[in-house]
């Protein structure tokens, strides 16, 4: 057997040990992976809308009014069978990596809640966004988050002007508000048309 | 006592941090918070110690032009365990030092070992080598953390423990300080050596 083919049947050997060894650990890991996901999601949509409450996954979709903000996946709110309020998975670039959040919106056009799912911000400045320990306003323990709720979806938005934000993190604060902003005003839009149901 | 002295080696004379300065990209990301740095030691001991084993046991059948190629596939094998495992065991763990996790593979310290160590050594003392350094590495990131995680945040390991009238230095927690950390323990350390050196 000359060299190379030595060399080449010696790495294909090792790799498929290696191959073989994490199949056998994705296998075992990822049941328990995504049953942790679906845990995650239905924690996070409760956290924006907490109550008895009825999650359905929103099957058409919704175009997202700012250019720079995404929609992952819609999910319909609903109390007694009636459309009560919508929850956006909404992704805004941020400072590092794009942010990822849950914007919970009522009926009625004003924010529910806001969670924020995946971030890389830098720790101690931008990832005090999810923090809930970091107070934007220290006297009334509002954190960052917090302050979105029951904000009108009609309000500008806009950190330093009616939003309070993050210390060294303008542009996380603003990343999160102009999601927010878009995903109130795209799922205002849509309950105002639909009516009844 | 010849073993004592391989694990010895990696904590402090042959520290891959203090010493051999290698490694240091991680160490300086992972330093901000002491949970981070706790993790980043498991996570790296785990790859580091399971890695220097296999390598020392397969030694025998790596041809030598090959070998670099083998013990990355090795890393990263451990490695993508390590991040398997604790994605679906500690997701919120996980979820805070993946980057950092997945980073191990090209950790200059474990390729380092493997080839410096293991490589040429039996499978027993490559495991207390791998053993040693990651004590080594652990005990410096932890101390880095601890010192930037108080004067930057004022907490250690998420518990207050400064004055509430405190202002953290916010650069504490920022990259520029893990260098400044970094030398000032690497000048403390070769100024004891220096100076037990002197004694004798």
């Amino acid at each position: 057997m000359n060299k190379i083919t030595k060399l080449a049947v010696v790495l294909g050997i090792i790799g498929a040990i290696a191959g073989g060894v994490l199949a056998g650990v994705y296998q075992i890991t990822a049941p328990v992976i995504q049953a942790q996901n679906l845990k995650e999601l239905n924690k996070g949509l409760s956290e924006v809308f907490p109550g008895d409450y009825k999650f359905e996954k929103f099957s058409g979709t919704l175009k997202s009014p700012a250019p720079d903000v995404t929609f992952n996946s819609i999910y319909l709110v609903k109390k007694d069978g009636k459309l009560v309020g919508m929850i956006i998975d909404a992704t805004s670039p941020g400072d590092q990596a794009p942010i990822e959040m849950l914007v919970g919106v009522n009926r009625n056009g004003t924010i529910n809640g806001v969670k924020i799912l995946k971030s890389l911000e830098t720790p101690g400045l931008g990832a005090n966004a999810s923090n809930p320990k970091y107070y934007v306003n220290k006297a009334k323990k509002i954190t960052f988050l917090g302050q979105f709720k029951g904000k009108k979806i009609t309000d500008p938005f806009i950190p330093k002007k009616d939003i309070i934000a993050i210390t060294g993190a303008t542009i996380t604060s603003t990343a999160v508000s102009k999601a927010v902003k878009a995903a109130g005003v795209a799922a205002y839009d849509y309950m105002s048309k639909e009516g009844g149901s | 006592m010849k073993k004592l002295k391989i694990i010895w080696n990696g904590i402090v004379p042959s520290n891959p941090v203090l010493i051999l300065a290698i490694g240091l990209c991680s160490v300086v990301a992972v330093t901000n918070f002491v949970q981070n740095a706790l993790l980043m030691s498991f996570a790296f001991s785990f790859v580091l110690i399971l890695s220097e084993v296999i390598v020392s046991a397969i030694r025998k059948w790596i041809p030598d032009e090959i070998r670099v190629p083998i013990f990355v596939v090795v890393i990263a094998t451990f490695t993508t365990i390590a991040a398997l495992l604790s994605h679906a065991y500690f997701p919120a763990v996980y979820d805070a030092i993946k980057l950092y996790i997945l980073l191990v593979v090209v950790n200059c310290i474990i390729i380092g070992r493997a080839e410096a160590f293991a490589y040429k050594n039996g499978i027993f003392d490559s495991l207390l080598d791998g053993i040693g350094m990651s004590i080594g590495y652990s005990w410096v990131i932890i101390a880095i953390a601890v010192i930037r995680e108080l004067f930057g945040n004022g907490t250690i390991a998420g518990i207050h423990v400064m004055p509430q009238n405190f202002q953290p230095a916010l650069v504490m927690i920022l990259p520029p300080a893990g260098f400044l950390v970094l030398g000032v323990l690497v000048g403390w350390l070769e100024w004891n050596l220096k100076r037990k050196e002197a004694k004798k």
